[in-house]
């Protein structure tokens, strides 16, 4: 980190791109990125390297911590580090934060999300069991994120699903208990 | 060529045959048989139950249990026709006259249709093809109190797994909802029971 303090004047924007792309898990692996930012701070590939790791941890650190007050973020800094630079930098970190958490919130592990739903109610009249019949029954459409591909990738499966009057009835039952149980849970 | 209302094709003679000999037999034996057969008919999966009964039947009365098996292989077309074809007791009775049974044994016949067939039409609707039924659905919901990235989290999350009947075995989907698509999946499902409401 002391490469940072050890530069010529990088400018605010420099600093903050580099805060902002040293962030993603890939990050410390990236030689691209070193090579950018070794360009851009005119250091060598490896010292860049090391910088981009070093920005990394401590974004992930403030990150996991949820670090909101500038105080408690200054404090890791090495005493000799550049003053100014150091307040940039958590002036950068803090701003970045909620947006860092929500990604984090939103790209932890699960079971595969559901991302659309829809349904409609048919009504069969005819079947070879029965000639004439009038019976409605709903199909529920559901598209979940494929878990076995990388989130945001886009892959989605889809499942239709036939219920029957009966089957619906309870399932509605089965929600109006989880309905419940969560307002008791709010309610705490 | 008989005229009957529970089936269009010619039946073979040897069914005709049979149930012309269904007068052969005196009141009470046609009412144990006629019982005999609603059973099987409310059950249809006691196959084996049936056949054993009929050979009690055959036992106790006298008769061999071949020729008498085969007589109610036959007498079941009426039923599965008329369940089909939605038929009344009126109409069952009367192909039962048009195919040469007595008057008595017709209504009596007849009336345990009637009595039985509402049963009998769910039953048959029951069986009607379903795609992908749903069979059961298991939830648990929770907090995430903490991940890999975030040492405190407080998230609450809806885990749902279907089992959906995919022609003889079934198959297990899981799934995550967030609290407002739980509601809105909730919301989406009681508009589709009062659509469902509306036909019944």
């Amino acid at each position: 980190m002391s490469y940072l303090s050890h530069n010529k004047a990088p400018s605010k924007d420099a600093v903050r791109q580099l805060c902002a792309d040293s962030f993603p898990s890939g990050a410390p692996e990236s030689w691209r990125l070193a090579e950018s930012t070794a360009g851009t701070l005119s250091v060598s590939a490896i010292e860049a390297k090391e910088l981009i790791a070093a920005l990394h941890t401590l974004s992930h650190h403030i990150l996991f911590h949820n670090l909101t007050a500038p105080e408690q973020i200054l404090v890791l800094f090495p005493k000799s580090f550049h003053p100014s630079l150091k307040i940039l930098i958590t002036k950068i970190m803090l701003e970045h934060s909620p947006t860092w958490r929500n990604e984090a919130l939103s790209n932890q592990i699960s079971l595969p999300h559901l991302v659309e739903m829809d349904w409609r109610v048919d009504m069969k009249t005819a079947s070879d069991s029965v000639s004439r019949m009038a019976v409605p029954t709903c199909l529920v459409h559901m598209k979940v994120e494929d878990s076995s591909c990388l989130r945001g990738s886009g892959a989605l499966s889809s499942v239709t699903v036939e219920l029957s009057k009966e089957t619906l009835d309870t399932m509605l039952d089965g929600l109006g208990r989880i309905r419940d149980q969560l307002s008791v849970v709010a309610g705490k | 060529m008989l005229q009957l209302q529970f089936t269009k094709d010619t039946l073979p003679d040897s069914v005709s045959n049979d149930f012309q000999n269904l007068n052969k037999f005196n009141e009470q034996q046609f009412t144990s048989l006629t019982e005999i057969l609603f059973n099987f008919l409310l059950e249809p999966k006691e196959a084996d139950r049936f056949l054993h009964q009929l050979s009690e039947f055959a036992g106790e009365n006298g008769m061999s249990a071949g020729p008498l098996r085969n007589l109610m292989k036959s007498l079941l077309l009426l039923p599965h026709g008329s369940l089909k074809k939605n038929l009344t007791e009126d109409q069952v009775k009367e192909d039962l006259l048009t195919l040469g049974v007595s008057e008595d044994k017709a209504d009596h016949f007849s009336q345990q249709w009637s009595l039985h067939y509402p049963v009998l039409s769910r039953l048959a609707v029951g069986q009607t093809l379903m795609v992908n039924q749903l069979v059961d659905m298991e939830w648990k919901f929770g907090v995430t109190v903490g991940t890999s990235e975030l040492q405190k989290v407080g998230n609450t999350f809806l885990q749902l797994k279907l089992v959906i009947r995919k022609g003889n075995s079934t198959e297990n989907v899981y799934m995550e909802l967030t609290l407002p698509q739980f509601y809105n999946f909730l919301h989406e499902m009681e508009r589709a029971k009062a659509s469902m409401d509306c036909f019944s």
